[in-house]
Protein backbone atom coordinates (compact mmCIF):
# COMPACT_ATOMS: atom_id res chain seq x y z
CA UNK A 1 0.00 0.00 0.00
CA UNK A 2 1.25 3.54 -0.93
CA UNK A 3 2.91 5.73 1.60
CA UNK A 4 1.33 9.16 1.37
CA UNK A 5 2.29 12.54 3.25
CA UNK A 6 -0.58 14.65 4.56
CA UNK A 7 -1.56 17.20 7.22
CA UNK A 8 -2.09 15.44 10.46
CA UNK A 9 -5.28 15.78 11.86
CA UNK A 10 -7.30 14.41 14.66
CA UNK A 11 -8.20 11.32 12.83
CA UNK A 12 -4.67 10.40 13.00
CA UNK A 13 -4.11 10.82 16.45
CA UNK A 14 -4.63 7.36 17.69
CA UNK A 15 -2.28 5.86 14.80
CA UNK A 16 0.35 8.07 15.53
CA UNK A 17 0.39 7.07 19.58
CA UNK A 18 0.36 3.15 18.35
CA UNK A 19 3.46 4.33 16.07
CA UNK A 20 5.23 6.21 19.03
CA UNK A 21 4.63 2.58 20.77
CA UNK A 22 6.25 0.83 18.15
CA UNK A 23 9.40 3.06 18.53
CA UNK A 24 9.65 2.90 22.23
CA UNK A 25 9.36 -1.25 22.23
CA UNK A 26 12.40 -0.66 19.67
CA UNK A 27 14.44 2.06 20.74
CA UNK A 28 13.53 2.89 24.87
CA UNK A 29 14.32 6.35 24.01
CA UNK A 30 11.90 8.75 25.57
CA UNK A 31 13.02 11.44 22.91
CA UNK A 32 11.68 9.41 19.84
CA UNK A 33 8.02 10.30 20.26
CA UNK A 34 5.90 12.33 17.55
CA UNK A 35 3.08 14.89 19.16
CA UNK A 36 -0.22 12.56 20.21
CA UNK A 37 -2.43 16.01 19.45
CA UNK A 38 -2.61 17.00 15.84
CA UNK A 39 -2.70 20.76 17.12
CA UNK A 40 0.46 21.31 17.95
CA UNK A 41 0.60 22.73 21.92
CA UNK A 42 3.90 25.21 21.41
CA UNK A 43 3.35 27.65 18.86
CA UNK A 44 -0.17 26.35 17.20
CA UNK A 45 -1.63 28.11 13.69
CA UNK A 46 -3.07 31.55 14.96
CA UNK A 47 -4.33 34.31 13.15
CA UNK A 48 -1.38 36.76 12.20
CA UNK A 49 0.86 34.98 13.89
CA UNK A 50 4.40 34.83 12.31
CA UNK A 51 5.76 31.69 13.85
CA UNK A 52 3.64 28.48 14.05
CA UNK A 53 4.18 24.81 13.71
CA UNK A 54 2.51 22.47 11.08
CA UNK A 55 2.67 18.77 11.50
CA UNK A 56 2.88 16.01 8.51
CA UNK A 57 2.48 12.17 9.47
CA UNK A 58 3.40 9.40 6.67
CA UNK A 59 0.41 7.13 6.48
CA UNK A 60 0.03 3.99 4.71
CA UNK A 61 -3.71 3.07 4.53
CA UNK A 62 -4.67 3.83 8.49
CA UNK A 63 -1.07 2.89 9.73
CA UNK A 64 1.47 5.75 10.58
CA UNK A 65 5.04 5.38 9.12
CA UNK A 66 6.42 8.40 9.88
CA UNK A 67 6.14 12.14 10.69
CA UNK A 68 7.96 15.42 10.83
CA UNK A 69 6.80 19.24 12.07
CA UNK A 70 7.78 22.53 9.69
CA UNK A 71 7.90 25.61 12.26
CA UNK A 72 7.27 28.04 9.95
CA UNK A 73 8.88 31.83 10.78
CA UNK A 74 9.98 34.48 9.23
CA UNK A 75 13.71 35.46 9.08
CA UNK A 76 15.97 38.87 8.32
CA UNK A 77 18.57 38.07 5.25
CA UNK A 78 20.67 40.62 4.61
CA UNK A 79 19.91 42.22 0.98
CA UNK A 80 17.00 40.18 1.00
CA UNK A 81 14.69 41.51 3.71
CA UNK A 82 12.37 39.30 5.81
CA UNK A 83 11.90 35.93 4.00
CA UNK A 84 9.56 33.34 4.81
CA UNK A 85 10.83 29.79 5.66
CA UNK A 86 10.37 26.66 7.67
CA UNK A 87 12.67 24.86 10.17
CA UNK A 88 12.66 20.72 9.67
CA UNK A 89 12.26 19.27 13.43
CA UNK A 90 10.78 16.16 14.86
CA UNK A 91 11.50 13.76 11.93
CA UNK A 92 10.61 9.99 12.77
CA UNK A 93 10.24 6.93 10.33
CA UNK A 94 9.33 3.64 10.88
CA UNK A 95 12.77 2.68 9.07
CA UNK A 96 14.20 3.19 12.55
CA UNK A 97 12.93 -0.07 13.68
CA UNK A 98 11.37 -2.08 9.89
CA UNK A 99 14.00 -1.99 7.22
CA UNK A 100 10.92 -2.39 4.81
CA UNK A 101 10.51 1.61 5.54
CA UNK A 102 14.42 2.94 4.55
CA UNK A 103 12.70 5.39 2.25
CA UNK A 104 10.26 7.25 4.63
CA UNK A 105 13.28 9.49 5.95
CA UNK A 106 14.02 10.73 2.57
CA UNK A 107 10.33 10.74 1.46
CA UNK A 108 10.03 13.04 4.83
CA UNK A 109 12.67 15.44 4.21
CA UNK A 110 11.93 15.95 -0.26
CA UNK A 111 8.19 16.33 1.16
CA UNK A 112 9.26 19.46 3.64
CA UNK A 113 11.10 20.84 0.68
CA UNK A 114 8.28 20.88 -2.02
CA UNK A 115 6.20 22.95 1.05
CA UNK A 116 8.92 25.01 1.70
CA UNK A 117 12.34 25.09 -0.47
CA UNK A 118 13.86 27.56 2.08
CA UNK A 119 14.22 24.84 4.93
CA UNK A 120 16.57 24.98 7.35
CA UNK A 121 17.41 21.99 10.53
CA UNK A 122 19.34 22.79 13.94
CA UNK A 123 20.78 20.81 16.03
CA UNK A 124 20.80 17.34 15.19
CA UNK A 125 23.13 16.00 17.71
CA UNK A 126 26.83 16.42 15.51
CA UNK A 127 27.84 15.17 11.81
CA UNK A 128 27.53 12.05 12.23
CA UNK A 129 23.93 11.97 13.47
CA UNK A 130 21.16 10.35 10.52
CA UNK A 131 19.19 13.26 10.06
CA UNK A 132 22.64 15.78 9.20
CA UNK A 133 24.37 13.04 6.67
CA UNK A 134 20.84 12.95 5.09
CA UNK A 135 20.38 17.06 4.74
CA UNK A 136 24.06 16.86 3.64
CA UNK A 137 23.01 14.43 1.08
CA UNK A 138 19.93 16.51 -0.18
CA UNK A 139 23.07 19.40 -0.62
CA UNK A 140 22.05 21.17 2.58
CA UNK A 141 25.01 23.67 3.85
CA UNK A 142 26.01 22.66 7.50
CA UNK A 143 27.34 25.01 9.87
CA UNK A 144 28.25 24.04 13.40
CA UNK A 145 27.30 26.30 15.67
CA UNK A 146 29.74 27.41 18.53
CA UNK A 147 29.11 26.23 22.46
CA UNK A 148 30.46 28.58 25.40
CA UNK A 149 30.53 27.27 29.21
CA UNK A 150 31.48 28.62 32.39
CA UNK A 151 31.60 26.87 35.67
CA UNK A 152 30.20 28.64 38.58
CA UNK A 153 31.01 26.06 40.51
CA UNK A 154 33.84 24.19 40.32
CA UNK A 155 33.50 21.50 42.68
CA UNK A 156 30.12 20.39 41.65
CA UNK A 157 31.17 20.23 38.42
CA UNK A 158 34.57 17.93 38.30
CA UNK A 159 31.87 15.99 40.61
CA UNK A 160 28.59 15.76 38.54
CA UNK A 161 29.47 16.42 35.09
CA UNK A 162 28.91 12.71 33.41
CA UNK A 163 29.89 13.67 29.78
CA UNK A 164 33.23 13.95 31.43
CA UNK A 165 32.93 11.36 33.83
CA UNK A 166 33.47 8.35 31.13
CA UNK A 167 36.72 6.89 31.73
CA UNK A 168 37.15 5.57 35.45
CA UNK A 169 40.43 6.80 35.83
CA UNK A 170 39.73 10.52 34.84
CA UNK A 171 36.45 10.50 37.28
CA UNK A 172 38.90 9.52 39.84
CA UNK A 173 41.44 12.86 38.70
CA UNK A 174 38.38 14.73 39.19
CA UNK A 175 37.22 13.90 42.37
CA UNK A 176 40.69 14.10 43.59
CA UNK A 177 40.68 17.91 42.10
CA UNK A 178 37.32 18.70 43.75
CA UNK A 179 38.45 17.39 47.32
CA UNK A 180 41.60 18.96 46.69
CA UNK A 181 40.72 22.07 45.60
CA UNK A 182 43.49 21.81 42.54
CA UNK A 183 40.24 21.85 40.38
CA UNK A 184 38.75 24.74 41.39
CA UNK A 185 42.02 26.86 41.49
CA UNK A 186 42.77 25.85 38.09
CA UNK A 187 39.23 26.31 36.22
CA UNK A 188 38.57 29.66 38.64
CA UNK A 189 42.69 30.71 36.99
CA UNK A 190 41.22 29.55 33.59
CA UNK A 191 38.35 31.43 33.15
CA UNK A 192 39.48 34.56 35.02
CA UNK A 193 42.70 35.00 32.48
CA UNK A 194 39.82 34.76 29.89
CA UNK A 195 37.64 37.61 31.37
CA UNK A 196 40.23 40.11 32.07
CA UNK A 197 39.06 42.35 29.24
CA UNK A 198 35.08 41.97 30.32
CA UNK A 199 34.65 44.64 31.98
CA UNK A 200 30.51 46.15 30.72
CA UNK A 201 29.77 49.39 31.20
CA UNK A 202 27.25 49.74 34.05
CA UNK A 203 23.44 48.88 33.14
CA UNK A 204 20.31 47.92 35.16
CA UNK A 205 18.87 44.36 34.65
CA UNK A 206 15.01 43.55 34.95
CA UNK A 207 12.88 41.24 34.86
CA UNK A 208 10.42 41.89 32.20
CA UNK A 209 6.92 39.62 31.21
CA UNK A 210 6.87 40.99 28.21
CA UNK A 211 8.11 42.55 24.89
CA UNK A 212 7.24 46.26 24.11
CA UNK A 213 7.59 48.69 21.27
CA UNK A 214 11.22 49.18 22.12
CA UNK A 215 11.88 45.69 21.34
CA UNK A 216 11.12 46.83 17.56
CA UNK A 217 13.87 49.83 17.91
CA UNK A 218 16.27 47.11 19.15
CA UNK A 219 15.43 44.73 16.71
CA UNK A 220 15.76 47.61 13.77
CA UNK A 221 19.06 48.69 14.88
CA UNK A 222 20.34 45.14 15.63
CA UNK A 223 19.84 43.88 11.95
CA UNK A 224 22.29 46.11 11.04
CA UNK A 225 25.32 44.24 12.32
CA UNK A 226 23.27 40.51 11.26
CA UNK A 227 23.83 38.93 7.64
CA UNK A 228 20.57 36.40 9.01
CA UNK A 229 18.52 36.35 12.09
CA UNK A 230 14.94 34.83 12.90
CA UNK A 231 12.57 37.69 13.25
CA UNK A 232 13.05 38.60 16.74
CA UNK A 233 10.13 41.96 16.58
CA UNK A 234 8.21 42.28 19.07
CA UNK A 235 5.10 40.94 18.06
CA UNK A 236 7.31 37.88 17.63
CA UNK A 237 9.02 37.57 21.13
CA UNK A 238 5.63 38.04 22.49
CA UNK A 239 4.73 34.77 20.57
CA UNK A 240 7.79 33.22 21.76
CA UNK A 241 8.48 34.36 25.11
CA UNK A 242 4.59 34.60 26.42
CA UNK A 243 3.93 35.78 29.91
CA UNK A 244 2.51 32.46 31.31
CA UNK A 245 5.67 30.89 29.95
CA UNK A 246 7.72 29.91 33.36
CA UNK A 247 10.48 27.90 32.00
CA UNK A 248 12.43 31.13 31.11
CA UNK A 249 12.67 34.49 32.10
CA UNK A 250 12.80 37.59 30.06
CA UNK A 251 15.01 40.43 30.89
CA UNK A 252 15.29 44.09 30.09
CA UNK A 253 18.99 45.22 29.94
CA UNK A 254 19.27 49.05 30.22
CA UNK A 255 21.24 52.07 30.76
CA UNK A 256 19.45 55.18 32.20
CA UNK A 257 16.14 54.68 30.41
CA UNK A 258 17.78 53.31 27.14
CA UNK A 259 17.10 50.07 26.16
CA UNK A 260 20.80 48.31 25.49
CA UNK A 261 19.52 45.00 24.78
CA UNK A 262 17.01 41.61 26.06
CA UNK A 263 18.03 38.28 27.13
CA UNK A 264 16.22 35.00 27.63
CA UNK A 265 18.15 32.61 30.16
CA UNK A 266 16.48 29.10 31.80
CA UNK A 267 17.37 26.46 33.80
CA UNK A 268 18.22 23.18 31.32
CA UNK A 269 15.78 20.17 31.53
CA UNK A 270 17.40 17.22 33.16
CA UNK A 271 19.93 15.64 30.67
CA UNK A 272 22.12 12.52 31.63
CA UNK A 273 25.13 14.31 30.13
CA UNK A 274 24.65 16.72 33.20
CA UNK A 275 24.85 14.47 35.67
CA UNK A 276 23.12 16.47 38.75
CA UNK A 277 24.45 19.51 37.69
CA UNK A 278 22.09 22.58 37.67
CA UNK A 279 22.71 23.92 34.45
CA UNK A 280 21.68 27.67 32.97
CA UNK A 281 21.54 28.67 29.81
CA UNK A 282 21.50 32.24 27.84
CA UNK A 283 18.92 31.03 25.59
CA UNK A 284 18.35 33.92 23.47
CA UNK A 285 19.87 37.92 23.20
CA UNK A 286 19.91 40.79 21.52
CA UNK A 287 21.82 43.92 21.77
CA UNK A 288 23.64 46.61 19.71
CA UNK A 289 27.20 44.66 19.64
CA UNK A 290 29.09 47.46 21.60
CA UNK A 291 26.27 46.56 24.20
CA UNK A 292 26.56 43.14 23.55
CA UNK A 293 28.96 42.33 27.11
CA UNK A 294 26.71 44.41 29.01
CA UNK A 295 23.89 42.04 28.14
CA UNK A 296 25.49 38.82 28.55
CA UNK A 297 26.72 39.66 31.94
CA UNK A 298 23.24 40.31 33.03
CA UNK A 299 22.29 36.58 31.85
CA UNK A 300 24.73 35.38 33.71
CA UNK A 301 24.62 37.24 36.84
CA UNK A 302 20.70 36.20 36.87
CA UNK A 303 21.63 32.61 36.44
CA UNK A 304 24.24 32.70 38.89
CA UNK A 305 21.59 34.40 41.45
CA UNK A 306 19.39 30.90 40.80
CA UNK A 307 22.32 28.96 42.21
CA UNK A 308 23.22 27.18 38.82
CA UNK A 309 26.69 24.94 38.51
CA UNK A 310 27.24 25.53 35.06
CA UNK A 311 26.28 28.53 32.43
CA UNK A 312 25.33 27.34 28.78
CA UNK A 313 24.96 28.76 25.62
CA UNK A 314 25.00 28.05 21.90
CA UNK A 315 25.96 31.85 19.99
CA UNK A 316 26.90 31.73 16.51
CA UNK A 317 27.28 35.64 15.88
CA UNK A 318 30.94 36.87 16.34
CA UNK A 319 29.74 39.57 18.40
CA UNK A 320 28.59 37.31 20.98
CA UNK A 321 30.98 34.82 20.92
CA UNK A 322 33.53 37.56 22.11
CA UNK A 323 31.20 38.61 24.36
CA UNK A 324 31.17 35.21 26.05
CA UNK A 325 34.75 34.87 25.97
CA UNK A 326 35.30 38.29 27.94
CA UNK A 327 33.60 36.96 30.46
CA UNK A 328 35.23 34.49 31.04
CA UNK A 329 32.77 31.53 29.29
CA UNK A 330 35.08 28.67 27.48
CA UNK A 331 34.50 27.29 24.26
CA UNK A 332 33.52 23.47 23.88
CA UNK A 333 32.73 20.84 21.52
CA UNK A 334 29.65 21.68 19.63
CA UNK A 335 27.02 19.26 18.45
CA UNK A 336 24.67 22.34 17.49
CA UNK A 337 24.39 22.23 13.47
CA UNK A 338 22.81 24.99 11.32
CA UNK A 339 21.86 23.03 8.19
CA UNK A 340 20.43 25.56 5.18
CA UNK A 341 18.32 23.94 2.17
CA UNK A 342 20.18 24.64 -1.15
CA UNK A 343 17.76 27.57 -1.85
CA UNK A 344 18.18 28.89 1.47
CA UNK A 345 21.99 29.15 1.34
CA UNK A 346 21.89 30.50 -2.02
CA UNK A 347 19.93 33.28 -0.49
CA UNK A 348 23.12 33.26 2.60
CA UNK A 349 26.06 33.60 -0.01
CA UNK A 350 28.89 34.33 0.29
CA UNK A 351 28.47 31.94 3.29
CA UNK A 352 31.94 31.81 4.49
CA UNK A 353 31.70 35.49 4.68
CA UNK A 354 28.30 35.68 6.73
CA UNK A 355 27.81 32.62 8.34
CA UNK A 356 30.12 34.47 11.10
CA UNK A 357 27.63 37.11 11.51
CA UNK A 358 24.75 34.44 11.35
CA UNK A 359 22.20 35.71 14.99
CA UNK A 360 21.47 31.45 15.83
CA UNK A 361 20.91 30.80 19.59
CA UNK A 362 19.06 28.05 21.43
CA UNK A 363 15.90 29.90 20.92
CA UNK A 364 15.62 29.06 17.20
CA UNK A 365 14.74 25.70 15.61
CA UNK A 366 12.53 23.75 18.38
CA UNK A 367 15.05 24.86 21.26
CA UNK A 368 12.71 26.35 23.44
CA UNK A 369 10.36 23.37 23.91
CA UNK A 370 13.19 20.99 23.73
CA UNK A 371 15.70 22.00 26.37
CA UNK A 372 13.76 24.01 28.74
CA UNK B 1 21.38 -4.11 -18.51
CA UNK B 2 19.44 -1.63 -16.85
CA UNK B 3 20.10 -4.35 -13.84
CA UNK B 4 23.38 -4.31 -14.48
CA UNK B 5 23.44 -0.64 -13.91
CA UNK B 6 21.51 0.07 -11.03
CA UNK B 7 23.51 -3.28 -9.61
CA UNK B 8 26.78 -1.23 -10.22
CA UNK B 9 25.15 1.68 -8.33
CA UNK B 10 24.11 -0.35 -5.58
CA UNK B 11 27.13 -1.88 -5.07
CA UNK B 12 29.52 1.53 -4.92
CA UNK B 13 26.81 2.68 -2.42
CA UNK B 14 26.10 -0.09 -0.14
CA UNK B 15 30.11 -1.01 -0.18
CA UNK B 16 28.37 -4.79 -1.40
CA UNK B 17 30.28 -6.43 -4.04
CA UNK B 18 28.07 -6.61 -7.16
CA UNK B 19 28.37 -10.44 -7.74
CA UNK B 20 26.94 -10.47 -4.16
CA UNK B 21 24.17 -8.37 -5.23
CA UNK B 22 20.78 -10.21 -6.06
CA UNK B 23 17.51 -8.94 -8.02
CA UNK B 24 15.82 -9.94 -3.98
CA UNK B 25 18.58 -8.22 -2.43
CA UNK B 26 17.12 -5.28 -0.24
CA UNK B 27 17.41 -3.06 3.27
CA UNK B 28 16.55 -6.34 4.94
CA UNK B 29 19.42 -8.19 3.52
CA UNK B 30 22.12 -5.05 3.24
CA UNK B 31 22.99 -4.01 6.83
CA UNK B 32 24.59 -0.78 5.02
CA UNK B 33 20.80 -0.31 3.16
CA UNK B 34 19.40 2.57 5.61
CA UNK B 35 17.66 5.65 5.07
CA UNK B 36 20.61 7.47 4.49
CA UNK B 37 22.11 5.25 1.96
CA UNK B 38 17.73 4.69 0.57
CA UNK B 39 18.41 8.55 0.10
CA UNK B 40 21.45 8.19 -1.63
CA UNK B 41 19.93 5.53 -4.27
CA UNK B 42 17.15 8.22 -5.28
CA UNK B 43 20.03 10.72 -5.94
CA UNK B 44 22.40 8.54 -7.80
CA UNK B 45 19.33 7.02 -10.30
CA UNK B 46 18.27 10.12 -10.95
CA UNK B 47 21.56 11.63 -11.62
CA UNK B 48 22.23 8.80 -13.41
CA UNK B 49 19.12 7.86 -15.45
CA UNK B 50 18.41 11.56 -15.95
CA UNK B 51 14.77 10.70 -14.16
CA UNK B 52 12.64 12.64 -11.22
CA UNK B 53 11.48 9.96 -9.15
CA UNK B 54 8.12 10.54 -7.43
CA UNK B 55 7.40 9.87 -3.76
CA UNK B 56 5.38 6.89 -4.49
CA UNK B 57 7.74 5.69 -6.89
CA UNK B 58 10.83 6.12 -4.10
CA UNK B 59 8.71 4.05 -1.38
CA UNK B 60 8.33 1.28 -4.51
CA UNK B 61 11.67 0.68 -4.54
CA UNK B 62 11.52 -2.33 -1.72
CA UNK B 63 14.59 -4.43 -3.56
CA UNK B 64 17.05 -4.08 -6.33
CA UNK B 65 14.86 -5.88 -8.59
CA UNK B 66 11.84 -3.75 -7.94
CA UNK B 67 13.91 -0.34 -8.26
CA UNK B 68 15.21 -1.95 -11.89
CA UNK B 69 12.06 -2.71 -12.77
CA UNK B 70 10.79 0.97 -11.69
CA UNK B 71 13.67 2.69 -13.48
CA UNK B 72 13.17 0.46 -16.88
CA UNK B 73 9.28 1.48 -16.95
CA UNK B 74 10.32 5.04 -16.42
CA UNK B 75 12.67 4.84 -19.49
CA UNK B 76 10.81 3.40 -21.36
CA UNK B 77 7.73 6.12 -20.42
CA UNK B 78 9.90 8.68 -21.54
CA UNK B 79 10.82 7.34 -24.95
CA UNK B 80 6.78 6.91 -25.91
Amino acid sequence: MAIVIQPYRQEHESAVGEFNDRLQRWSGDPNLVFSETAVPRWLPPRTNSAVWNEYFVAVEGSTVRGAYALKHEQVFVRGKGILRVACYHHPLSEGIIDPSYASIGGLLIRDALARQPLLYALGMGGYERPLAKMLKVLGFSLTLIPFYFRIVHPARFLRHMQALRQARWRAILMDIAAATGTGWLAIRARQAAWALHGRSHSFDAQEISEFPGWADDLWNEGTEYVSMAALRDANTLRVLYPPDLHKTRCMLVSRGDAPMGWAVVGQRRGDPKFGELRVGSIVDCWARPQEAVSVAKAAAEALEQESVDLIVSNQSHQVWCRALEKLGFLKGPSNFIFAASKKLTQLLQPLEQNRASFHITRADGDGLPSNF
Amino acid sequence: MIFDQVRGIASDLFSVPADHITAGSSPHNIESWDSIQHLNLVLALEETFSVQLSPAEIEQMKSIGETAKLIETKLQANLR
